[in-house]
């Protein structure tokens, strides 16, 4: 790869790095844990930089990356008998639009209940404003998979929120 | 118009629509407010999710995270892999090397072959040389005689070919890092017809193997002969028989007490 060519890869990889620690800060709830996520995702990106094609989506790819690399880090951490603390909850960051319309700690925890498929497909989604067939190909699962799971997941959340029973129910425009 | 379902409703509320199917879903929600109240949830939720991750991205990117600094340090580390890789072999390398230079010289009984081939290359280099054929002329036989002992550590007479047709051309001196001399003389004759032959001439000591062997080796013959003092390969384009001729005349020059040499052909 001429030497351009690879200064052109890594700008362009630069600029998909706030997202890849978004979503891996998301997946992981540890800052540490997630920027240790990103630095191998680019690694790898990097040294296997001859086998993307610079037509495809880069973004696309480097968020495959991520996710596998996240859920051969759970599996391992799995084996080794690490558990995650829940409790650790990190700091919530910028208050919501309206503060204290929805309970953002009681999100995050309900967040942390979801089965690890159903969390890459929501975060993807709505966190990183991915279009369904993207998110699709990310997770190598079939269109109506990924809505099944997308719907499954609010569902839950709407459930462990509380939300369903919220008498102030107001519509946010 | 189409139906509007709980999926295409999660849709829009993500942005997946296009803007005719977006219009259809507004008609819709115009008219349903169960709907409309559904809808207000699953962008509540989408937004309560935002506000939960999103400053992430806003956040300093750590020095640690840049691609360049990231590609840099891959670079040097697949160099430092190649370095020390290169190293390992260079070490295996010189080990080897230095346990062929220092294996125990008398139970190599393939140091002759060593020889002959050194012989063979010599003759193959030297031979093609019109000017710079030899070191030392064979007019200065006597300078050429001492010289050439003195090097090699052992007393050599300039053998005279003249019977079998060969003027002396001279000598020169030529490393043979195989044996513990170090130190290897060559002798050049040549015929009438220009055809040349050398002689390849080393100390005998530490060298092992047949007191004689005559090989083909490319497009001349070699013939390696030892004394208890020294080897001697005459290698030359010329047929076995005109060497050994040759060698006859040789042998009983250089070592003149030994006996006539029994060929042994391989």
């Amino acid at each position: 790869m001429p030497s351009d060519l690879v200064a052109d890869f890594l700008d362009e990889l630069e600029t998909c790095v706030p997202a890849l620690r978004r979503y891996a800060r998301a997946l992981t709830r540890n800052i540490d844990r997630a920027d240790d996520l990103v630095q191998d995702c680019l690694e790898r990106a990097i040294s296997r930089r001859g086998l993307f094609r610079p037509t495809g989506p880069m973004r696309s790819w480097l968020f495959t990356i991520l996710t596998n690399l996240h859920r051969n880090a759970r599996r391992s951490e799995y084996r080794r008998g690490e558990t995650l603390d829940l409790d650790a909850l990190p700091e919530l960051g910028t208050p919501a639009p309206q503060p204290g319309y929805v309970a953002l700690a009681e999100l995050s925890r309900a967040i942390d209940t979801l089965p690890l498929e159903q969390k890459e497909v929501l975060l993807l989604i709505t966190l990183e404003g991915l279009a369904y067939a993207e998110a699709a190909t990310i997770l190598d699962i079939p269109l109506g998979t990924l809505m099944s799971r997308l719907g499954r997941a609010r569902a839950t959340l709407r459930q462990l929120t509380g939300a369903a029973q919220e008498p102030h129910l107001r519509s946010v425009k | 118009m189409m139906e509007i379902t709980r999926d295409t409703l999660m849709a829009f509320a993500d942005g997946q629509l296009d803007a005719d199917a977006s219009a259809r879903v507004e008609a819709y929600l115009a008219a349903n407010p169960e709907a409309a109240a559904e809808l207000a949830q699953l962008q509540r939720q989408n937004s309560a999710i935002q506000a939960l991750f999103a400053p992430a991205a806003a956040e300093p990117v750590p020095s640690r995270l840049d691609p360049h600094r990231l590609a840099l340090a891959q670079s040097r580390n697949r160099w430092q892999t190649a370095t020390r890789a290169a190293m390992i072999v260079g070490v295996l390398g010189i080990g080897m090397a230095a346990g062929w230079l220092l294996r125990p010289v008398t139970d190599n009984p393939a140091l002759y072959n060593r020889l002959i081939a050194d012989a063979v290359s010599a003759h193959t280099v030297f031979v093609a040389e019109n000017r710079h054929a030899v070191e030392v002329s064979g007019d200065e036989t006597e300078h050429l005689s001492s010289w050439l002992s003195n090097r090699l550590g052992t007393g050599l007479a300039m053998p005279d070919l003249a019977t079998a047709g060969f003027s002396f051309l001279g000598g020169r001196l030529l490393p043979a890092p195989a044996i513990p001399g170090g130190r290897a003389a060559q002798l050049m004759y040549e015929d009438a017809s220009g055809e040349r032959v050398t002689l390849y001439i080393t100390p005998a000591t530490g060298v092992d193997g047949p007191a004689l062997e005559l090989v083909r080796l490319g497009d001349d013959n070699a013939l390696y002969w030892a004394s208890a003092i020294i080897t001697c390969t005459i290698v030359g384009p010329q047929p076995a028989e005109s060497l050994k001729a040759m060698a006859n005349v040789v042998f009983a020059q250089l070592t003149p007490a030994s006996p006539a040499p029994v060929y042994r052909e391989l």
